[in-house]
């Protein structure tokens, strides 16, 4: 089967919510190295898949598999330490706390100095230094280190957010939304770094995304959901094809004009 | 054996108890589902509502006059609180809000304790509600058969005005979506006034009414603010029906375990609470998302 | 402010400590008020680790004071321990209570954290209430101060003193260690944002547990040497208005800052103990200054102090992060991006 290479795969996920199915017997796989895209109208059920996905709700039926190990009633923090990372639809973050320190955050957890009285100094300590500074070089926030995140723009919110769910070394990042609410310079800024997080770091990403000429220009397999249910999956050119999808989305000006 | 003489009687009391905790934590329940606010100082207007039946009764009204009348001193109160203590922590989580009425709880019992003493006063009943009546081997007391009565007609016409009446239904409607209700050209500022206002009548009826029953000091209200508390737990926070049901719930339990094992009736409710707080934090007939 | 500053403070105020039994009768103050003062600071301290710093709803740290000062009440009066004992056991008792329960409250966060909390501690209230026998029900129970076994001394005011503030010190370099270590750093980060630290690999659970654990003990310790302070132990001390008693001392002091218990439990206890006898309208002044503090300064006196001190043009406050967060916001560009 095709789908050997699948680093995650959710098979018939469904999720409900006072009897409404937000989510509706949903199977999607995810291979190794690929940039995925979730997309689907309002209400389609893609944060609550991301949700079921990444442990912040369990599926009420569904399996979710992620490196061959079932997650599906796994904590969500355990998912984490498994390889995935994730932001947002708003950025999930330490607002009081600088750039430096919301990064570092992560980074100690991961090298397992967070549970601990004394901050390790030496060699693990610069070990920390070195990879917090490359995170912020990544994201091109090196500069603002120093300052309360909470002070900085919407866009570099969202930056340092993506640097966080980089702290412990995912295989696997999950951005959800990481477009929102953003101009249109700080647009092509995220889109940069979402092509660099598979080009220059070899890693996984699944993400949700309402910016169809984003979807289409950085996505090499999308997943379209509408109203809980999956409706169609293929290369971009495949999916701005589909009429379905046309029609899922109110009117295809949306699609033709992209 | 318990003779099954005071099984009834002591239903009743549980139910008439209940009765109590359910007007209670309806009116806190209103105030708490419109804008999160959590009144720790709900007790100490049911001890005001208490204090000024007495001293009315004291000069010369007539009980009947002071059952009304207290309460609504006590809203007059309450909407002045309101307007310049609580509305400016709306924005803020819920526990300001909790943190602001508990020190105004404090400030008050004091201030009972100047103006009326330490000590609790005498309040009792006029005399066309004492003694009691006899149904078959059974007896009840005539004020307790008031209150009832008082607060089932409480309890209806409050449902009445939620149901039937115009404002009710835009308090309904504003507590599933404010901003809408705002949109749509309502007064929030009012609404927030009156709901905290209606919230503080019940709890003045029922504070006359219990410093009739279970006598009148500056710690009064407390007594039944926990209790109350555990009510909304119960029964749901969000769902004023499961407040009705909660309280009748918690009142029996109450005077039952008085009844068979007096040691645990106090704890009886807690282990209550905590056990739906384990299993369905939501209480029986609540609604998901409040409070998370 | 620098480690200097910081550090001169510091030795200023354990000057004064040093001396306030040979101060106190020049301003007409019993040293067992200023043992007081140590004492609840203490407790006000363990509602600062959890409510200060974790962002938890503690309103059941009476629980675990109410459960020191019986624990050394009961082990002295049945068993007749020595001093040393009595303060242990009762330190033990209220870890005990928290590990039974602290499995519990993991299970739910905010208002029902708090609610769950003040339940618990009303349970321990209702059994001391009733188990008249034993704990001498609503009256409490009176139990001598025991001598301390190895030095055969009797523990008279001045001596409790000089142990309230040891305990206290210590108390307080204890909390110091754990809010600036990698484990008190998450704690921080809990309260601003629990989520994210669980999507950062960490079992909140784990951390907020030991923080429970940390805080029941220093609440235990205050707890015991209370009750061996008064010679006294009765239910009142596990009711939720005790809980109250102790927050409105880390509001008033400073919630979030190492020295704010110290302030509040100052101005709480000298204002109970001293001020009420001058005057009756010390309830309504203390309620009355809570109130204020809750709606104008929640970060208290000396939280209020240090955000001013640190204020600088840009510089965003709690309450300013919120628009922050709007993304209907205009961004600006070229601004961080």
């Amino acid at each position: 089967m095709a789908s050997d290479a699948a680093m995650l795969r959710a098979e018939n996920v469904t999720k409900a919510f006072g009897g409404v199915r937000a989510v509706d017997d949903v199977s999607l796989a995810v291979r190794e190295g690929t940039i995925h895209a979730l997309i689907g109208p309002n209400g389609a059920g893609k944060t609550t898949f991301f949700n079921a996905i990444s442990g912040f709700t369990l599926p009420d039926r569904g399996r979710v598999t992620f490196r061959g190990a079932d997650l599906t009633r796994a904590p969500n923090w355990k998912r984490i330490a498994a390889g995935m990372g994730r932001t947002f639809q708003t950025p999930s973050i330490f607002p009081e706390l600088t750039v430096d320190e919301n990064v570092r955050l992560g980074v100690r957890a991961h090298a397992k100095q967070a549970f601990r009285l004394r901050t390790p100094g030496g060699e693990a300590k610069r070990a920390v230094d070195a990879r917090v500074g490359e995170l912020l070089g990544f994201v091109n926030l090196t500069a603002q280190r120093d300052r309360p995140l909470a002070e900085l723009a919407h866009g570099s919110q969202r930056l340092c957010e993506i640097a966080m769910s980089l702290s412990t070394d995912p295989v696997l990042v999950l951005l959800d939304e990481p477009m929102a609410g953003l101009a249109e310079a700080e647009t092509e800024r995220i889109m940069t770094v979402i092509r660099d997080l598979r080009a220059r770091l070899g890693l996984t990403v699944l993400f949700v995304e309402h910016n169809m000429r984003v979807v289409l220009n950085v996505a090499e397999k999308i997943t379209v959901l509408d109203r809980g249910k999956l409706l169609a999956e293929g290369t971009p050119a495949e999916i701005s094809a589909n009429q379905a999808v046309r029609e899922a989305y109110l009117g295809s000006e949306v699609i033709a004009r992209v | 054996m318990h003779d099954w003489a005071s099984i009834g009687p002591q239903i009743f009391n549980g139910l008439v108890l209940g009765a109590f905790y359910a007007i209670v934590a309806i009116g806190l329940s209103l105030i708490m589902n419109l804008t999160g606010t959590i009144n720790m100082a709900h007790g100490s207007f049911m001890t005001l509502a208490g204090y000024l039946a007495y001293t009315m009764v004291l000069r010369g009204t007539s009980f009947w006059f002071a059952l009304i009348a207290a309460p609504l001193i006590c809203v007059i109160v309450g909407i002045a609180v309101e307007r310049t203590l609580v509305r400016p922590l709306y924005k803020r989580e819920p526990f300001y809000s909790l943190l602001m009425t508990f020190g105004l709880s404090l400030m008050a019992e004091e201030a009972y304790r100047l103006i009326w003493g330490p000590n609790g006063v005498p309040f009792s009943p006029p005399g066309a509600l004492a003694g009691a009546t006899s149904v078959g081997f059974m007896t009840f007391p005539a004020f307790r058969i008031f209150i009832a009565v008082v607060l089932i007609v409480a309890i209806a016409a409050l449902a009445l005005f939620l149901t039937r009446t115009r404002f009710g239904l835009r308090l309904r409607a504003a507590v599933q979506d404010t901003e809408m209700i705002a949109a749509l050209g309502t007064n929030t500022q009012v609404l927030y006034a009156v709901n905290f206002g209606l919230g503080i009548f019940l709890a003045g009826i029922a504070g006359v009414l219990a410093a009739g029953m279970l006598g009148l000091a500056p710690t009064s209200g407390n007594a039944l603010l926990m209790p109350a508390f555990v009510t909304v737990i119960i029964g749901g926070m969000g769902s004023l029906f499961g407040s009705i049901v909660g309280g009748l719930l918690i009142g029996l339990t109450i005077s039952l375990t008085t009844l068979f094992v007096p040691a645990a009736s106090e704890v009886s409710m807690y282990v209550l609470m905590a056990v739906v707080l384990m299993i369905r934090p939501r209480g029986l007939f609540g609604e998901e998302g409040i409070f998370g | 402010m620098s480690a200097r500053g910081e550090l001169i403070g510091a030795a200023i105020v354990i000057a004064v400590l040093l001396f306030a039994p040979f101060l106190s009768p020049l301003i007409h103050l019993d040293v067992s008020i200023v043992s007081e003062v140590l004492v609840m600071a203490v407790a006000a301290m363990s509602v600062n680790l959890l409510l200060g710093y974790t962002g938890l709803p503690a309103f059941g740290n009476a629980a675990y004071f109410g459960l020191g000062a019986y624990g050394a009440a009961l082990s002295v009066k049945y068993f007749q321990v020595d001093f040393v004992a009595a303060v242990v056991i009762g330190t033990l008792a209220a870890f005990a209570g928290a590990l039974i329960l602290g499995p519990f409250l993991l299970r739910r966060r905010g208002i029902y954290f708090g609610l769950l909390s003040i339940a618990f501690g009303q349970v321990f209230y209702f059994i001391a209430y009733r188990y008249t026998d034993v704990t001498g029900g609503e009256d409490g129970m009176n139990f001598p101060r025991p001598p301390v076994a190895l030095a055969h001394v009797q523990v008279k005011e001045t001596a409790f003193y000089y142990v309230a503030l040891a305990v206290f010190v210590a108390a307080l370099i204890a909390f110091r260690a754990v809010v600036r270590s990698p484990f008190g750093r998450t704690l921080v980060a809990i309260r601003q944002n629990e989520v994210r630290v669980r999507y950062l690999g960490l079992n909140s659970d784990r951390f907020i547990f030991v923080a429970l654990l940390i805080a029941s003990a220093m609440a235990g310790i205050s707890g015991a040497l209370f009750g061996l302070l008064i010679n006294f132990a009765y239910p009142l001390q596990l009711d939720w208005h005790q809980s109250g008693d102790f927050v409105l001392m880390m509001i008033l002091g400073g919630g979030g800052t190492l020295w704010g218990p110290l302030l509040g439990s100052f101005i709480y206890v000298l204002g109970k103990d001293i001020v009420s006898t001058i005057t009756p309208l010390w309830q309504i002044f203390i309620g009355g200054l809570f109130v204020a503090c809750v709606l104008g300064f929640p970060r208290g006196i000396l939280g209020t102090i240090e955000q001013r001190l640190r204020r600088a043009p840009g510089t965003f406050t709690a309450d300013d992060v919120n628009a922050a967060f709007d993304p209907n916001a205009p961004v600006e560009v070229g601004r961080g991006v």
